[in-house]
C-alpha cells in the first residue's frame, strides 16, 4: 500500500445483507462534504457489485476495493 | 285527466329515467368492454381448477362473499339483509305490472295480500334498519375519513324511497289494484290516477315514492351502484 | 407549483394506465371499508390513510376529475382533485411506497378489489412527476449498471465462489462438488440473491441432487418493481432472460424471493408482451420435486424445535405455493406448528414492498410487524421458514425488537442442514 486513504466517514455494515450495505451508504454520502471520503466495512459479497454500481449510477466514485479475510473495505468519494 | 301537475311531472320523469338509466348503464359497460385488458392474470391462489369450478366461485363471492364475513361481521350481515331485503322488495313490484295470479290461484286473492302486506312490510323495515346502520356507520371514524358526498346521497335517497313505501304500507287506505292501475297507465304511456288514488292523500306519498325512485334510477349508472354488474367482473379477475 | 408539461405527462399516465382491471375497481368500490382491518398497516396503525381503500379514493380523485362526467360538472362534491394537487400528490406518495403488495384487502373485500393494481398507477404518475421513492432508484439504478458492467465485479465474484466451494465439498463429501458459473448448455440456471447465504445452500442442494446446474451471475432482487418503473423493471429482468438465453438453459429457478418469482412468471410478460422462453420455477417448488423425486434425502427428527412456517404473501397468496413448503417442512420435523391464520390469509409480516430496503419506513415497518410477531410467539415456535429474503430480513428485526428468540432460516438453509450425506 503505498498511500493511506484518509476518510471522513467510517460505516461498519458487517453482518448487513443485500441491499442494505448499498443503502446505508447512500443514505451516508450527503453527510461528508463534496470530496469527502466514506470507508465502508462489509461482509456480504453482494456489494462487491453493488457498491461499485451504485456508485457509477449515481455518480460518485469507489477509489479502492480491499478484501481482508472475510471483510470486504470500500473507499467511496463523494463527486456530487 | 286527473293527475295534480306535480304527480304529473313525477309519471313523466319515470321515462326520462328508465331512458337514463338504459343508456347510462350501457355506456359504461361499453366503456369497460372497450378499455383493453391485462396480459396477465393476478387473481389469488389458490386458483380454481377448471372453468366449472371458477364459475361457481365467481357467483359465490358475487352473492355471498363469505370471506367478509370473518373481517367484518355486522357489516356482512347488513349488507346482507339489505340486498336481500331489497330483492324481494323488487321482485314485490311486480304484482304492479301483472297480479300474480299463479300464486292467487293457489292459496286465495286474500292470502296472497295478507302475504304482500306482511312480507313487503317486514322488507321496507329490514331495509331501514339496514339503510340507518349504514348511515350511522358513516358518521363514525374511520368510516367517515373515507366516505364521500356520494355515499350520503345514496343513503338518503333510499330511505326516501323506502321510508314512503312502508308509509303506503302500513298507514294507506289504498290498495294494490289502484296502484296497478296506476303503474299500467304509465307503461301505456297515459299517466293517470284512478278515482281512489285521485281523491286519497296518499297520492303525494305516492308520487314522493315515485320522485325518490327516479331521482335514484337517473343516478344509479354514475355512481358506485354499478357494481350490481361491476362485482362479476371484478371477482372474475381474482378467480383468473 | 408543476409546471404544465409535467401535468400533461402525469394526465397522460394515467391515461394510458386505465384497463378493464382499473376501471372496475374504481367505479365499484362501495367505500364499505371491510377491507380496513384486512390490512396490517391500518389494523396497527389506526391511521385512516392507511385504509385500502382511502389509498384507491386518491386515484379515484384524479380519476373523476379527468374521466367522469359527475365529476367534471361537480367537483366540489365529487371531490374531483388536480393531478398536481401537493397536499394528494403528498399523501399519494406515502401511502404508495408503504404498501406492501401483500393483497390481503383483495382478499378480504366483496368485490375482490386490488389495491395493488391501483397502487401501481399511482407509482407511475408519482414517477412522471419525478416524486418516486429514491432509495428505490439508486437500487434500480445500481442494477441496470451492474448488468452493463459485469466487469466490474465478476471477477471478484468468481473468486469469491471458488473460495467457498471447499465447504460444500465437505459438506456433501464429493470432492468434485462446485459453483458453475457461466457454463453453457446447463439445465439449471439457478438466479441466487447478491450473498453466499442464498449461494451455498442452494449450491448443496443442487449438487447433491446431480443438478446440472449453473449460478447466474444476477441477483434475482427486482427493485424496479417496487419502484413501480415497468421500464427499469424490464431492463433489469432482461439480465438474467439475455443470460439464460446465452447459456441456453431449460429452466431457470429462481431464488426464495417471493417478488423476484412472480416478476419472472407473470410481469415479464406483462411488461414485454411474451414469456420468457423457457421454465421458470421457484426454488421451494424445486426442492419439494427433488425430496418427492429421491434426488436428495433428509433427516428426520434433528432436534425437538417446534418449526413454524410464514406464508410470504407473494409466494402464498400471490405466488401459489402453500403445500409444497409444508411437504418439506414435515419431512424434516414432526414439530411443525401452523400459525393462524395462514395460507392464503396469512398476515404480511410488514416487510415487503421493498419496505425493508428503505430507512425512513424503518420505524413503520417494525411497529406494523406486531400482528406478524404476536401470531409467531403464539406458536412457541424457536424456528421460522421463509422462504422470501423480505420477509426474512422484517422477521430478523422483529426477532430483536420483540424479542421472540427465534432462529429466522430460508427453506434451503434448512435442508441443507438436514441433509443426508
Ligand atoms: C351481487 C353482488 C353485490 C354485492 C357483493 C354488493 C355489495 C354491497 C356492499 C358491500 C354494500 C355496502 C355499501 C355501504 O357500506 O354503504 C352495498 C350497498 C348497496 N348495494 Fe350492493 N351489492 C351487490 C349487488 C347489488 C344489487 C344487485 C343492487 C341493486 C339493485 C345493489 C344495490 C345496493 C344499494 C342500493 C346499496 C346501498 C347504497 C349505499 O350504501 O351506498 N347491490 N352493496
Ligand atoms: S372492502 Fe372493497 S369495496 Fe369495501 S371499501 Fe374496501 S376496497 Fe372498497
Ligand atoms: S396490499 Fe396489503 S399493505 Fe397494501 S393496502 Fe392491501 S392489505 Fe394493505
Amino acid at each position: 500500500m503505498t498511500e493511506e486513504i484518509k476518510a471522513d466517514m467510517e460505516l461498519d455494515l458487517k453482518g448487513l445483507l443485500c441491499p442494505l450495505p448499498m443503502v446505508r451508504v447512500s443514505q451516508n454520502i450527503t453527510k461528508v462534504p463534496v470530496g469527502g471520503i466514506i470507508k465502508a466495512v462489509a461482509t456480504d459479497p453482494g456489494s462487491l457489485a453493488d457498491i461499485p454500481s451504485w456508485a457509477k449510477s449515481t455518480g460518485n466514485e469507489v477509489l479502492k476495493t480491499e478484501k481482508v479475510e472475510k471483510d470486504l473495505i470500500f473507499y467511496i468519494k463523494r463527486l456530487k | 285527466m286527473n293527475m295534480d301537475p306535480f304527480s304529473f311531472i313525477v309519471a313523466i320523469l319515470v321515462y326520462v329515467a328508465v331512458i337514463v338509466f338504459v343508456a347510462g348503464m350501457t355506456f359504461k359497460i361499453i366503456v369497460w368492454a372497450k378499455s383493453p385488458r391485462m396480459k396477465i392474470n393476478l387473481g389469488i391462489y389458490p386458483k380454481p381448477r377448471n372453468g366449472f369450478v371458477r364459475f361457481f366461485r365467481i357467483i359465490r363471492d358475487s352473492f355471498i362473499f363469505p370471506q367478509t364475513l370473518e373481517v367484518d361481521r355486522w357489516m356482512w350481515v347488513f349488507a346482507m339483509l339489505f340486498h336481500a331485503a331489497l330483492f324481494v322488495a323488487l321482485f314485490g313490484h311486480f304484482r304492479l305490472v301483472r297480479e300474480f295470479t299463479f300464486v292467487s290461484n293457489v292459496i286465495g286473492q286474500d292470502n296472497l295480500n295478507t302475504l304482500g302486506a306482511v312480507g313487503g312490510g317486514t322488507m321496507g323495515i329490514i331495509m331501514l334498519i339496514a339503510l340507518g346502520y349504514y348511515l350511522f356507520r358513516r358518521f363514525a371514524s374511520p368510516y367517515k375519513d373515507i366516505s364521500v358526498p356520494e355515499d350520503f346521497i345514496l343513503i338518503i335517497l333510499l330511505a326516501g324511497i323506502v321510508g314512503l313505501g312502508d308509509h303506503m304500507r302500513f298507514f294507506g287506505a289504498v290498495h294494490t289494484e289502484d296502484y296497478r292501475e296506476y303503474f299500467q297507465s304509465i307503461m301505456r304511456f297515459k299517466p293517470a290516477f284512478n278515482e281512489a288514488l285521485a281523491q286519497s292523500q296518499t297520492r303525494w306519498v305516492l308520487s314522493w315514492h315515485v320522485l325518490f325512485v327516479n331521482l335514484f334510477v337517473i343516478y344509479f349508472p354514475f355512481s358506485k351502484l354499478v357494481h350490481l354488474i361491476g362485482t362479476f367482473f371484478a371477482n372474475k379477475v381474482r378467480s383468473e | 407549483m408543476l409546471d404544465i408539461e409535467k401535468k400533461e405527462l402525469m394526465i397522460q399516465t394515467l391515461k394510458n394506465k386505465v384497463n378493464k382491471q382499473l376501471l372496475y375497481y374504481l367505479d365499484v368500490c362501495a367505500r364499505c371499508a371491510i377491507c380496513r382491518d384486512a390490512c396490517h398497516q391500518y389494523k396497527v396503525t389506526r391511521d385512516p390513510k392507511y385504509i385500502p381503500a382511502y389509498r384507491a379514493e386518491l386515484i379515484r380523485r384524479l380519476y373523476k376529475k379527468y374521466f367522469s362526467v359527475l365529476g367534471k360538472l361537480f367537483p366540489k362534491i365529487y371531490e374531483a382533485k388536480d393531478i398536481d394537487d401537493e397536499f394528494l400528490l403528498s399523501e399519494l406518495y406515502q401511502v404508495t411506497y408503504a404498501c406492501t403488495g401483500c393483497r390481503r384487502c383483495m382478499y378480504y373485500c366483496p368485490f375482490s378489489i386490488d389495491t395493488l393494481h391501483i397502487l401501481s398507477v399511482a407509482k407511475a404518475i408519482l414517477l412522471s412527476a419525478g416524486m418516486e421513492n429514491q432509495i428505490l432508484r439508486e437500487l434500480s439504478d445500481a442494477a441496470i449498471m451492474k448488468g452493463e458492467n459485469i466487469e466490474l465485479f465478476k471477477d471478484i465474484f468468481v473468486t469469491m465462489l471458488k473460495e467457498s466451494e471447499p465447504e460444500i465439498r465437505e459438506k456433501i463429501k464429493d470432492k468434485n462438488a462446485q459453483i458453475p458459473i457461466d457454463k453453457k448448455n446447463a439445465d439449471v440456471l439457478y438466479v441466487a440473491l447478491s450473498g453466499m447465504h442464498s449461494i451455498l445452500p442452494a449450491a448443496i442442494i443442487f449438487d447433491k441432487a446431480k443438478i446440472n446446474w449453473t449460478l447466474s451471475m444476477f441477483e434475482a432482487a427486482n427493485y424496479g418493481y417496487f419502484l413501480g418503473d415497468s421500464q427499469k423493471a424490464k431492463t433489469i429482468a432482461d439480465r438474467i432472460v439475455s443470460e439464460a438465453k446465452r447459456l441456453n438453459v431449460k429452466e431457470v429457478i429462481i431464488t426464495e424471493c417471493g417478488h423476484a418469482y412472480r416478476v419472472m412468471n407473470f410481469f415479464y410478460e406483462a411488461w414485454t408482451g411474451q414469456k420468457p422462453p423457457f421454465k421458470v420455477s421457484a426454488l421451494i417448488d424445486s426442492i419439494s420435486r427433488y425430496i418427492k423425486d429421491g434426488l436428495i434425502e433428509v433427516n428426520k427428527n434433528p432436534s425437538s424445535e417446534i418449526v413454524t412456517y410464514h406464508d410470504p404473501c407473494q409466494v402464498g397468496r400471490n405466488g401459489g405455493f402453500f403445500e409444497e413448503p409444508r411437504y418439506v417442512i414435515n419431512a424434516i420435523t414432526d414439530n411443525f406448528r401452523e400459525l393462524t391464520p395462514n395460507r392464503t390469509k396469512s398476515w404480511c409480516c410488514g416487510g415487503g414492498g421493498g419496505l425493508v430496503a428503505i430507512p425512513e419506513m424503518d420505524e413503520f415497518r417494525i411497529k406494523t410487524g406486531e400482528i406478524k410477531a404476536n401470531q409467531i410467539k403464539e406458536t412457541e415456535a424457536r424456528i421460522i421458514i421463509s422462504p422470501c429474503e423480505n420477509c426474512r430480513l422484517q422477521l430478523d428485526s422483529l426477532n430483536e425488537k420483540y424479542g421472540m428468540d427465534i432462529k429466522v432460516k430460508s427453506m434451503m438453509e434448512f435442508v441443507a442442514e438436514n441433509l443426508k450425506v
